[in-house]
């Protein structure tokens, strides 16, 4: 178990490396040197070759052989591909387009992000885990039916159009909830109530479904049946013996969603301007400002990474049968 | 010259904004002779109003703003030698900072500014020796806040404000250019055409004449900025400024408000009392004499969706809003005027020509566009500007058939092409002809979007149909703007859409787009060149404004619109709304940091809206 | 049903066609399945008949006043140029599709031979490949279809100039195999060993012959329904991709009819959206419940 650890965390670094590797292929080599971008109009060629330096477009992009014989060997790393390693590393993404610092930006943007996701996480798996549990328990009746009908209709919607019909019709037509806007600290709250919403129906319906399997799964195993048996009420059963015999898919699952939360829902933080991730993402699309789309790409990698490989050791921790696989 | 010049197929989309800057308020307590009599200050709080803008706000460092939104918000921190009158029309230029208008030497090279000896900087931090409190401002700070946009290193946007223009000015950009770091720039290194000869007179030696200066000393990036802020805040400046207006920013947070507070220790400026004839009927003149600024706190909310920000404007949560286009009409009747509705709830609506023209660009250099001229015509004819307006703009706006908008002077109706109106029987004529030009059937045109959301889909496809019935083929490509804008930088766009925003009111501001050697990277995007019209350029650029200088204009014009480097479509009519509790509001196409002068009735807004 | 508790039979090769032929007959039995396959098929057959320019190659045409509300004229109404949003409607079928359809055959292309070589090499090939997906799949995906849709865009490879909706099917597609290649790197694993892989591979058969002779047919149905399911979630994304500008634009398609939709919703212009958004309600709702029949009907070992 312990080499199985070990192995693990050796992985990581790999992966790191790996997803370092994507980012620098995408950013770097495929999209190429976007310094007269930054420039801005009536640029002169001056400016445009400051900017190159700044960036270090004008370095070699693997590594720097001409530097290497004029400085010395170590001067080989002087090339674009160890200057990002080096920044994403160091977590020093250097400053946006518009030269705000990006790791203040990623800062400021993960607080409205999690103020929302955290939420539509929690209500979600609730909600799903509870309704999933009722209905596996009345498997095949006619509650069973409907509930995957609607949840497979639900999953059938584009969320665009949950999230515009949504607004248009509960914050607008009817004035339910505010339409629009963001404010920190609880004052801010009314304004997260119906993203919340829009997020979590929009992932209910694939949620109650997957967690409706496992429960099925777990249903149809012995202990269960023998507590039906016995004679035990709904309830005991209900949270005694299943939903502590699901906990391990419901918490890998978990787990797993945890870094996604950091990013927001782009298109809820969008549409009620939650000035989040998710938002930063669209903005700096629209800006084409590479060097925050990778800094956010390369974070959010990493989260989720190092969660992964925390549900990994505690598996093995947990269910010695994980390491042997 | 050109406030974010440019304008891109997404022109539609950007009616909404520039309503952020507005800022209005009663004359609270901090204000002498309030005489409103609905309670003195103390008991009402603070006078705070509430606009939106619906573009973010980069930056507040005046070296690096280039957008509508950021000047509207950091001209309320920041001052200038010149500012323009509020009230008077035509524009005309009055002192900020200085003293007195210029000294001009008798070969218009040297100009002589004597600043008022009352500014002093916003207290900050940054003013380590004088414990926190803000130091009087000196000639040789305007001189510092010049070098840092001629410092390369900086990379500030805005140095074709100076460039070739002043004294030695460049050799000290090209000494930047040697030094290895930023930090290592000597900003006590001597610039020729930049003196100050004692703390409070300063002295700039030109090139060449250049009457259009003061315009540009009137222009945001041209702020003074305290060098003690840079040591203190470095790169990080740009969140917080420190400057010597009539505001300081008090809260910012990225994304969804900006809050401005009245600077307490902002110099002595009254409101103007004389305007032009109807301001005094207007109720303009109330506040006469009253000293500035009359609100105590400008609130503003950045709502990028035009929706929910028109929500919260008629929910009376904003004091002042544009019109989405979508929503045109509910607002405004078919004869142009406001909804009865509207009117009950006490909106007050301005419409106000906006100082822009829009066109459609070709690339002169381009081997098909830029050597056929009927096919040139037959793609101006075959645009029907009225449905254009009606379709895109709910008709806010006029069909453009020249260069200049009808507010800046040289501006002649008479001045157009038989070809700027929609013909499209000509237009199929000219096209037989641009074929013979061309020498077999004509190619595929392809129309360069600087923009990819659905209103720019929408005109370009409006664009192709409109072509399709002359036998033109257009395809459209969209991309993002700084796309776009690179790809009409190195003349690889055939036809693009772009348009002028004057800040300016100088024909020249426009003319100077049409002067060959400003060819891309330059301003003339258009890469049009005609011999005729570079000479008159040349004359007109250094001359003063005069019925001869006009001439000149005219005749420039009437070059260009015959040989038509560019589709004209139209120039804007802006439609803003406000409540009436907001006072002293008039529309200023060039000046940023009005809000100073804006009023706010606190009583007629509690009782309408219970705010 | 006990079905969860039967041994999983693995199909020999000959056994192959009866595997398919029951899993019919299961399918078949299924009747609100069938009406869903009968709807997948005429979205199909639409989509054909527009990319054959049968169907709508008119909607360009003007055919009433501009947003004309619903009626027998124009069943959806018209958008601002007077044209008929039953035939963009129409005409959407093959954008989606198109994107749905390459974007699975690239992810298939990749995803199947990769997976198939990591699980029956094993070694340093499965090392690098399994290094390889766990990398991508490390990068939450939508920010990963983002970011290559957003380097794909305006470049060029191999001389081909990327437009607006190649660069989604590549995004979409470079990035969707990661799932599929896990799936069958298990599988082929689990088959390597079978009898009927040793015995080909001791009659001289040669490795690729035999990965792609019988080792592939044996998970085909695995790659049937995976196919059936991920195209749910390419329509969905080509709606995402477009509201941000990084989609089809010359052509209507679901997604910008979506986006055109956002800002006329508030005119109370509804119908746009409307149309769409049942147009994609339609196709996602028919291919659930069919994968999720295909699904019971080809692996009754996990049959709910």
């Amino acid at each position: 178990m312990l080499s199985y650890i070990v192995r693990r965390l050796l992985y990581t670094p790999l992966i790191v490396v790996g997803v370092l590797l994507v980012t620098f292929l995408l950013f770097r080599v495929v999209q190429g040197d976007v310094s007269s971008d930054i420039a801005g109009k009536n640029a002169s060629p001056e400016t445009i070759a400051e900017i190159r330096k700044e960036y270090g477009y004008d370095k070699p992009l693997i590594i720097n052989t001409e530097a290497a014989r004029e400085r010395g060997v170590l001067a080989v790393f002087d090339s674009q591909f160890f200057h990002h390693f080096k920044s994403a590393l160091t977590l020093d993404f250097g400053r946006s387009r518009s030269k705000q610092k990006i790791s203040t930006l990623l800062m400021e943007g993960a607080i409205p992000s999690l103020s929302l996701t955290a939420p539509i996480f929690l209500g979600l798996l609730i909600t799903s885990v509870s309704l999933s549990m009722l209905v596996a328990l009345r498997r095949g009746g006619p509650f069973d039916t409907s509930v995957v009908v609607v949840c497979v209709m639900g999953m059938s919607l584009p969320i665009l159009a949950t999230i515009l019909f949504g607004q248009y019709f509960l914050a607008h037509k009817l004035g339910w909830f505010p339409v629009f806007g963001y404010e920190p600290g609880l004052a801010g709250a009314k304004y997260f109530v119906l993203p919340a919403l829009l997020g979590m129906l929009a992932g209910l319906g694939g949620d109650v479904r997957f967690y409706r399997t496992v429960m099925l799964d777990e249903i149809q195993s012995d202990y269960i049946r023998t507590a039906r048996a016995k004679g035990q009420g709904t309830l005991r059963i209900l949270y005694k013996h299943l939903l502590k015999n699901a906990m391990i898919p419901i918490i890998s699952k978990v787990v797993l969603a945890i870094p996604f939360l950091f990013l927001g829902s782009l298109l809820l933080e969008r549409f009620f301007g939650i000035p989040g991730l998710g938002y930063l993402m669209i903005e700096a699309i629209g800006a084409r400002d590479s060097q925050v789309i990778m800094a956010l790409t390369f974070i959010i990698s990493i989260l989720f990474v190092l969660g992964n490989l925390a549900t990994d050791v505690c598996y093995a921790l947990v269910d010695p049968r994980v390491s042997l696989n | 010259m050109y406030r974010a010049a440019m304008f891109t197929g997404s022109l539609v989309a950007t009616l909404l904004l520039t309503v952020a800057f507005v800022g209005c308020g009663e004359s609270g307590g901090n204000s002498e002779g309030s005489e409103n009599g609905s309670g003195s200050a103390a008991d009402r709080g603070p006078l705070v109003t509430y606009s939106a803008t619906s573009a973010k706000v980069r930056g507040m460092d005046p070296m690096d703003i280039g957008d509508t939104t950021s000047s509207g918000v950091a001209s309320g921190i920041y001052d200038c030698l010149y500012q323009y009158h509020y009230l008077k029309r035509p524009y005309e230029l009055i002192p900020s900072l200085a003293a007195a208008m210029p000294e001009v030497s008798e070969d218009g090279l040297t100009y002589t500014i004597k600043l008022r000896g009352d500014a002093y900087f916003q207290d900050d931090e940054c003013f380590k020796a004088s414990g926190g409190k803000g130091r009087k401002l000196v000639a040789e700070d305007l001189i510092y806040s010049w070098k840092r946009i001629a410092n390369i290193k900086n990379i500030s946007k805005n140095w074709w404000i100076f460039d070739g223009r002043i004294k030695g000015f460049d050799e000290f950009r090209e000494y930047t250019k040697a030094v290895k770091d930023k930090k290592d720039v000597d900003y006590d290194r001597p610039v020729e055409g930049l003196e100050a000869v004692d703390d409070l007179t300063l002295r700039i030696t030109l090139t060449k004449p250049w009457p259009q200066v003061v315009f540009m000393l009137a222009h945001l990036p041209t702020a003074a900025v305290p060098r003690e802020a840079l040591a203190h805040y470095g790169d990080e400046f740009l969140n917080h400024p420190v400057g010597t207006g009539p505001y300081r920013l008090k809260d910012w947070r990225r994304g969804s408000k900006i809050i401005l507070e009245r600077n307490p220790t902002y110099r002595e400026e009254l409101y103007p009392s004389e305007g032009e004839p109807g301001d005094e009927e207007a109720g303009l003149l109330a506040d006469a004499g009253k000293r500035l600024p009359l609100i105590d706190q400008i609130d503003i909310s950045i709502i990028e969706e035009d929706l929910p920000l028109w929500l919260k404007f008629l929910a009376g949560d904003l004091d002042i809003s544009g019109i989405p286009k979508d929503n045109f009409d509910t607002a405004i009747t078919p004869s142009r005027e406001l909804t009865p509705e509207f009117r009950e709830k006490g909106i007050v609506l301005k419409v106000y020509e906006e100082a822009a023209t829009y066109w459609y660009g070709f690339n002169m250099e381009d081997p098909v566009v830029g050597k056929n001229q009927p096919l040139r015509q037959a793609m101006n004819l075959a645009i029907d500007r009225d449905e254009f307006l009606t379709l895109f703009l709910n008709n806010r706006g006029v069909p453009a058939r020249g260069v200049l908008p009808p507010m800046i002077a040289g501006y002649d109706k008479d001045i157009n092409s038989p070809y700027t109106v929609y013909d499209p029987e000509l237009a199929k004529k000219k096209v037989k002809e641009a074929e013979a030009v061309h020498g077999g059937p004509l190619p595929v045109i392809t129309l360069t979007m600087g923009s990819t959301d659905s209103t720019a889909r929408q005109l370009g496809q409006w664009f192709a149909r409109s072509y399709e019935r002359v036998g033109i083929t257009l395809e459209v490509e969209y991309m993002d703007w700084p796309t776009a804008q690179e790809k009409v930088k190195t003349k690889s766009a055939q036809m693009y859409a772009m348009g002028w925003v004057a800040d300016i009111p100088d024909a020249e501001n426009f003319m100077q787009l049409f002067y060959g050697p400003n060819g891309s990277p330059g301003p003339n995007n258009m890469n049009y060149k005609n011999p005729k019209a570079d000479a008159l350029y040349q004359k007109l650029s250094v001359m003063e404004d005069s019925p001869e200088r006009h001439e000149l204009i005219r005749e420039m014009q009437q070059i260009v619109v015959d040989d038509l480097p560019c589709v004209f479509t139209l120039h804007r009519v802006a439609f803003i709304l406000r409540y009436d509790w907001m006072k002293n509001y008039k529309p200023h196409v060039f000046g940023y940091g009005l809000g100073k002068y804006r009023n706010l009735d606190a009583e007629l807004r509690r009782q309408r809206v219970g705010r | 049903m006990t079905a969860a508790t039967t041994e999983f039979v693995p199909p020999s090769a000959s056994a192959g066609r009866s595997l398919w032929y029951d899993a019919w007959l299961r399918f078949k039995r299924n009747k609100l399945a069938m009406v869903m396959l009968g709807v997948v098929l005429l979205y199909v057959a639409v989509g054909i008949g527009v990319a054959a320019g049968w169907l709508t190659a008119d909607w360009k045409e003007s055919v009433g006043p501009s947003y004309a509300a619903p009626s027998w004229e124009h069943p959806f109404g018209t958008d601002i140029f007077g044209q008929s949003v039953f035939r963009k409607m129409i005409y959407g079928t093959k954008i989606s599709l198109s994107v749905a359809f390459f974007a699975s055959l690239l992810s298939i292309g990749i995803g199947v031979p990769m997976g198939a070589a990591a699980g029956f090499f094993r070694g340093v090939v499965d090392e690098v490949i399994v290094w390889l997906y766990s990398t991508l799949s490390s990068i939450p995906g939508l920010l990963l279809i983002l970011a290559f849709a957003y380097a794909l865009q305006g470049t060029s490879l191999f001389g081909f100039k990327l437009t607006g909706i190649t660069s989604v099917y590549l995004a979409l597609g470079l990035t969707s195999w990661v799932g599929l290649c896990r799936l069958i790197r298990g599988e082929v694993i689990k088959h390597k060993d079978r009898d009927y892989v040793t015995a080909a591979t001791a009659y001289g058969a040669s490795k690729t012959r035999v990965i792609f002779r019988h080792v592939i047919p044996n998970v085909t149905h695995l790659i049937l329904i995976d196919f059936s399911l991920r195209f749910v979630g390419f329509i969905h994304a080509e709606v995402i991709l477009s509201f941000l500008g990084l989609g089809a634009k010359s052509e209507p398609s679901w997604g910008v009819m979506i986006d055109d939709a956002r800002l006329e919703l508030s005119r109370g212009y509804w119908w746009q959206m409307a149309a769409a958004t049942l147009a994609i309600f339609g196709i996602s709702l028919a291919l659930n419940i069919a994968g999720d029949a295909l699904r019971d009907a080809l692996d009754p070992k996990i049959r709910t």
